[in-house]
């Protein structure tokens, strides 16, 4: 039957049309774009009580920062949160797409959700899109099974570690974490680790910088601490303020209200439907 | 919806202008089990009879109320399957809305999703009506609602209503009871006193189900001993 033959996109999702043709284009000698390097410090560690995010809040535009306070740990489920380094647009998409069909599936049998029916629903999707989805993720919640951290990147790879840090800043972050991290840590120990491993991202990485968000995940509890910590604070504001030269001369101040102010009147006839 | 070869509709019209297909699906919703619903002041309380076929079956297994949004609960009279691919859609509609204006869906809006999905039912090739009647109870910015869904996708607001077998005596009942004043509580208690009309042999928390929805805006299935608390209330 020929409508069988229509092309993809119909049915809407990713067309792969455009890559073939970059690819014959490059073949035919056009230098690609050079990819952007992710911005971000985002890490994870287990402690004895459940699972602790980290993330840095820049987000870069190339060599300008975009978003000095933005969210980079999302809610994937009331026990499972997720760091996200890469593209913007595909961290958010990506996670709240998986967030929405875990909420489904929690309809669905009931049950809270685990983390590896989150790490397999990212993973499967990153997969089918071949790596051109450009999130790299840190993946940690408690479920019935215990608390969990995992990492998932763009080509829909996965690891399950004790600790993991994603993104430009991530050595940095790694140093930190290799030198200090031991297991059974208490929460305090934790967050002070994870929020030092993330000022480390900060301070020497370009592409990381702002405030450090961090996310306490236990058993039947998590605390989202946005802005735990800001250790760049905007210190410099002119005291002076700012004066005009004597040659400027201001004409005229007049305010005009846009729009009368407009009475309520209780009890009118409803607008028609 | 119709694929192979049925393309054609199988509801078709008779001479006196009727779809007989979805006379015979209220007819089917008609013959099961009894649920009703009433709007409180304060909130809105479904119930419904769970009578198991036989004292063998766990009746922990059988839920017949089901949570649709945090804030929106259904139950159902007539056909258990049909209901079950009901609220499935229902359940993903809300999600896409969701997705989509990032606000939770009003209770009027999934309700005119899942009856347009009903009278799809009732207009494509080669699938039939569904054989239940919903009633939906919800609490969002307009307050508590009610609304009952039929199998030709019809839909309607209603401060209490009542189907399946004995739906003519529990609306009775239900006239003479209903207050606009009523409270949530007070609405429960009448809900148990109208099924315990029609019911055939002892009602206790196992064999009806009742799920509330008060000013917190979250709906909830009772346990079978909360509801047993309200029974012996009612008496």
């Amino acid at each position: 039957m020929s409508r069988f033959e229509e092309s993809a996109p119909a049915r809407g999702g990713f067309s792969f049309d455009l890559c073939k043709r970059n690819e014959m284009l490059v073949q035919k000698g056009l230098k690609p774009s050079s990819y952007l390097k992710t911005g971000t410090t985002i890490v994870g560690l287990v402690f004895q009580d459940g699972v602790i995010l980290g993330a840095d809040t820049r987000a870069t535009e190339g060599p300008i920062v975009a978003d000095k306070n933005c969210e980079k740990i999302h809610y994937m489920a009331p026990n499972i949160y997720c760091c996200g380094a890469g593209t913007a647009a595909d961290t958010e998409a990506v996670t709240d797409m998986v967030s929405s069909q875990l909420k489904l599936h929690r309809f669905h049998t009931g049950r809270e959700s685990r983390v590896v029916t989150a790490l397999t629903l990212l993973k499967s999707h990153l997969f089918s899109y071949q790596g051109h989805v450009s999130a790299a993720l840190v993946l940690g919640g408690v479920d019935v099974t215990g608390p969990h951290l995992h990492t998932i990147y763009p080509h829909g790879s996965t690891d399950t570690l004790p600790f993991a840090t994603m993104g430009s800043g991530s050595l940095a972050a790694m140093a930190i974490f290799e030198s200090k991290y031991r297991e059974g840590l208490t929460r305090d120990e934790g967050v002070k680790l994870v929020a030092e491993a993330i000022c480390s991202g900060i301070f020497n990485d370009l592409g990381s910088g702002s405030n450090v968000d961090v996310c306490v995940i236990t058993k039947g509890k998590r605390e989202y601490l946005r802005n735990y910590m800001l250790p760049n604070p905007r210190t410099y504001v002119s005291e002076k303020g700012y004066s005009f030269s004597k040659k400027t001369e201001v004409l005229l101040t007049k305010i005009t209200p846009l729009r009368e102010l407009v009475e309520v009147i209780e009890g009118g006839d409803a607008m028609e439907e | 919806m119709g694929d192979s070869q049925y393309s054609f509709s199988l509801t078709t019209f008779s001479p006196s202008g009727k779809l007989v297909q979805i006379e015979h699906a209220l007819t089917a919703v008609g013959s099961g089990q009894t649920s009703l619903g009433i709007k409180a002041a304060n909130g809105v309380v479904i119930a419904t009879e769970k009578k198991l076929p036989s004292i063998l079956v766990d009746e922990i297994s059988v839920q017949k109320t089901q949570i649709l949004t945090p804030n929106i609960g259904v139950v159902y009279s007539g056909m258990g399957p049909d209901s079950r691919v009901l609220v499935r859609k229902s359940r993903k509609q809300a999600e896409q809305y969701y997705r989509l204006y990032k606000e939770p869906i009003p209770v009027t809006q999934l309700v005119r999703e899942t009856a347009t999905v009903m009278q799809e039912f009732t207009q494509s090739g080669g699938v039939r009506p569904f054989g239940v009647s919903l009633l939906v109870a919800g609490y969002d910015d307009k307050g508590p609602q009610l609304y009952q869904v039929d199998p030709s996708g019809s839909y309607f607001s209603w401060k209490a209503s009542a189907m399946g077998k004995n739906v003519s005596n529990a609306k009775t009942f239900l006239e003479k009871r209903y207050t606009e004043e009523m409270e949530l509580d007070d609405a429960v208690h009448t809900a148990i006193l109208t099924l315990k009309e029609g019911f055939e042999g002892q009602i206790s928390g196992k064999n009806i189900e009742i799920g509330v929805i008060g000013s917190d805006r979250i709906f909830k299935v009772l346990s079978p001993s909360e509801v047993e608390d309200y029974l012996q209330e009612a008496e």
